[in-house]
């Protein structure tokens, strides 16, 4: 059996002077805080099997490589890039974690709109980013967001000042380049959404190579003051060899707003994180998912919403539709704090199996300390209707597209609830692969 | 038109069709009667191919094209295509599959089949408005998910609509009359004898008489335990609903 501390430094090999890269690239309390966040993973260790919150992911395939930092090289896939981006939104792209201010276009934002590098914030927006961190004590956040947040030397910064209002939606594109293998990349994004301002953000992780293998280890950071609005999307679409471990950290106050639609259908195993607080009265959120997979890819989704104040709303609706060998995990849980009375959550899980050797594990978990509140959850797990098939086939649909047109009605059912046309558009994108292998 | 030859079937290992005899031409309609359990819906359903019965003897001839095919050898979607379409005792719901999405998709593969060219949304949009005023239905039909929050009146109406669209050669109402009321009834049954013509042939299979005061059989068959064991013109119907069954299985 190899012990923990091992495998951390085998992981590490790769920039095992990893210490010293932190002190040139960062000064002062980065420098301090990145430092703190590299400890703290060298201390930790990877969890196993045996921990609750990490039972049906087996990590050994993505700690037992050896990566390296993201490096800078010629990204040559700007056609295949363009036929997915809107040239009408707001666009922001990342090449293997760098940011490229020629494929972006950040320009024209509305007042009260900022758009900057993390790095750029870190002098620019000082207070507003320390005032993040300190929502989020180091010392419990998970192994993997402490990689981030060890390895984040650049990012996005997006703050919307009080009543700042801006319709068209943000787009923050994360490629990594198929010439690259063994990178690790560390995503981090930073939205801030000031009083009563209301913006629309999507931020996709996307590789055009089915063959690149790589590691992205993703950090999102939303704050949402009072009655302000965020619909955010989160779409991975990976290499079907990339792992993918994510982190969606949303903290929201009084009467704010929270729209969420969480995407996945690339990578070989994704892990997708959304922890929502609800640290003020009145606020709402919404959660929705959609799940693709195939062949052995392993997809789970975890998401926790803390009820800290009264009269708060979380509204959870995820969905799955898996072929081949491929595996999902859903694991949802809900806390309500004794003096958030009159809480309303809603949470439903519902999975699609079409592989005859596909697996689900769903697991709610409530954990309820208010007694005027109403909680209701459930999950369900079922094969396509023989019926409903057969009364396709009896009008002339072939058995393969019955198939897909009720996969396909199963997943409109959620794709349908996104209004913007243009996120709904690229997610059908996204999609194309799915049905054409169903 | 149609040649039902010795069919044996069942289900799940348990014979329901013990070796049927029916034959029907073009430009007929055809009563099929019995009681509960008599086989009646498994005919239908074996015709149109549903997967879960086995045929374990006979053969289902169907003409297309002057030469006779075996029915049973084609998938469900293929006897379609070939002009065999089943009006459902219990038609489906389909959440998230429109209905006219759907009904359009169904009606270009026979074009396909055909080797007609397939219709565009417009196009298709104009033919369909024009099947749905002929059966006097409203919008809503084909603005929603195939079927779903129907009453069962709706549901049934609608499987005559898409017999509209569809223009079948050979029509099977699986008790399409059970649980409505006398005007859909009557609505199902007007719909039903528009789409009639010397061409093509309907089988109704029904528990009651009353349906077919609208839809006039040239031939009643009464189906017991698997096989016909009367036929005659309309007036046997009347005498089932008269007198029952009994007199006829002793």
């Amino acid at each position: 059996m190899i012990l923990q501390s091992e495998r951390n430094d085998s992981f590490l090999e790769g920039f095992e002077h990893l210490d010293k890269t932190i002190a040139l690239q960062s000064t002062g309390w980065l420098r301090e805080f990145r430092l703190k966040n590299l400890s703290r993973f060298n201390e930790a260790g990877f969890p196993t099997l045996k921990d609750e919150e990490w039972k049906y992911l087996n990590l050994e395939p993505i700690i037992s490589r050896h990566y390296h930092l993201t490096v800078s090289t010629p990204f040559t896939e700007t056609a295949a890039l363009k036929t997915y981006l809107n040239p009408a939104e707001t666009n922001v792209v990342f090449v293997n974690g760098i940011f490229s201010e020629n494929l972006s276009n950040v320009r024209d934002l509305p007042k009260g709109v900022v758009i900057t590098t993390l790095t750029e914030a870190m002098t620019s927006h000082r207070a507003d980013i320390e005032n993040l961190l300190k929502k989020y004590p180091v010392a419990q956040a998970n192994v993997f967001t402490t990689l981030n947040l060890a390895l984040t030397g650049n990012g996005i910064f997006i703050k919307l000042t009080d009543k700042a209002i801006n319709k068209k939606n943000i787009h923050i594109v994360h490629v990594t380049s198929v010439k690259e293998q063994n990178i690790i990349s560390a995503p981090r994004s930073v939205i801030l959404i000031g009083d009563s301002a209301e913006a629309s953000v999507m931020e996709t992780h996307i590789s055009f190579s089915d063959d690149a293998v790589y590691f992205t280890n993703a950090l999102t950071d939303i704050l949402i003051a009072q009655n302000g609005i965020l619909n955010y999307h989160k779409a991975q679409s990976e290499s079907l060899k990339a792992f993918h471990i994510g982190t969606t950290r949303v903290w929201q106050e009084k009467d704010s707003n929270f729209n969420g639609f969480s995407f996945m259908v690339g990578g070989s195993i994704t892990r997708n994180n959304l922890d929502v607080i609800l640290n003020g009265e009145g606020a709402s959120t919404r959660l929705n998912g959609l799940y693709c997979t195939n062949g052995t890819q392993l997809v789970d989704n975890h998401s926790a919403v803390d009820h800290r104040e009264p009269n708060g709303t979380s509204n959870q609706l995820y969905k799955g539709i898996l072929n081949g060998a491929s595996r999902a995990v859903f694991n949802g849980k809900i806390f309500v704090k004794p003096i958030a009375q009159k809480t309303n959550s809603y949470q439903l899980n519902k999975n699609l199996l079409l592989g005859k050797e596909a697996r689900v594990d769903t697991k709610p978990q409530l954990e309820i300390g208010a007694d005027d509140v109403k909680c209701t959850h459930g999950a369900t797990i079922g094969q396509l209707n023989e019926d409903e098939v057969f009364y396709l086939q009896s009008r002339c649909i072939a058995k393969s597209d019955a198939v897909k047109m009720l996969s396909k009605g199963f997943v409109d059912d959620i794709i349908d609830t996104i209004t913007d046309e243009s996120i709904h558009a690229k997610l059908n994108k996204l999609l194309e692969p799915t049905f054409a292998a169903l | 038109m149609l040649e039902i030859k010795n069919l044996h079937a069942g289900i799940e290992g348990t014979p329901i069709l013990k070796g049927l005899n029916l034959s029907v031409n073009a430009g007929e309609v055809h009563a099929i009667m019995g009681p509960n359990g008599s086989g009646k819906s498994t005919l239908a359903k074996v015709v149109a191919g549903h997967p879960q019965y086995a045929v374990t003897e006979g053969q289902v001839l169907y003409e297309v094209n002057f030469k006779k095919i075996n029915l049973l050898e084609l998938e469900p979607e293929d006897r379609a295509r070939e002009g065999v379409f089943m009006a459902f005792q219990y038609p489906v719901e389909i959440p998230g599959v429109n209905a006219s999405m759907f009904l359009r998709a169904a009606f270009n593969e026979i074009c396909k089949h055909q080797g007609a060219e397939e219709m565009d949304p417009i196009e298709f949009d104009e033919y369909l408005r024009k099947k749905m005023k002929l059966l006097d239905m409203d919008e809503k039909f084909i603005n929603r998910p195939v079927n779903v929050d129907f009453s069962g009146g709706e549901k049934k109406r609608n499987e005559i609509l898409q017999m509209a669209v569809l223009n079948p050669r050979l029509m099977v109402l699986d008790e399409t009359d059970s649980g409505l009321d006398i005007d859909s009834m009557r609505i199902v049954a007007d719909g039903v004898n528009k789409l009639r013509n010397k061409n093509n042939a309907v089988i109704v299979i029904t528990h009651y008489q009353r349906l077919l005061n609208y839809i006039v059989p040239d031939f009643v068959h009464i189906l017991h335990d698997g096989k016909i064991i009367k036929s005659q013109g309309k007036e046997l119907a009347l005498e089932v609903e008269d007198k029952g069954y009994d007199w006829l299985i002793k």
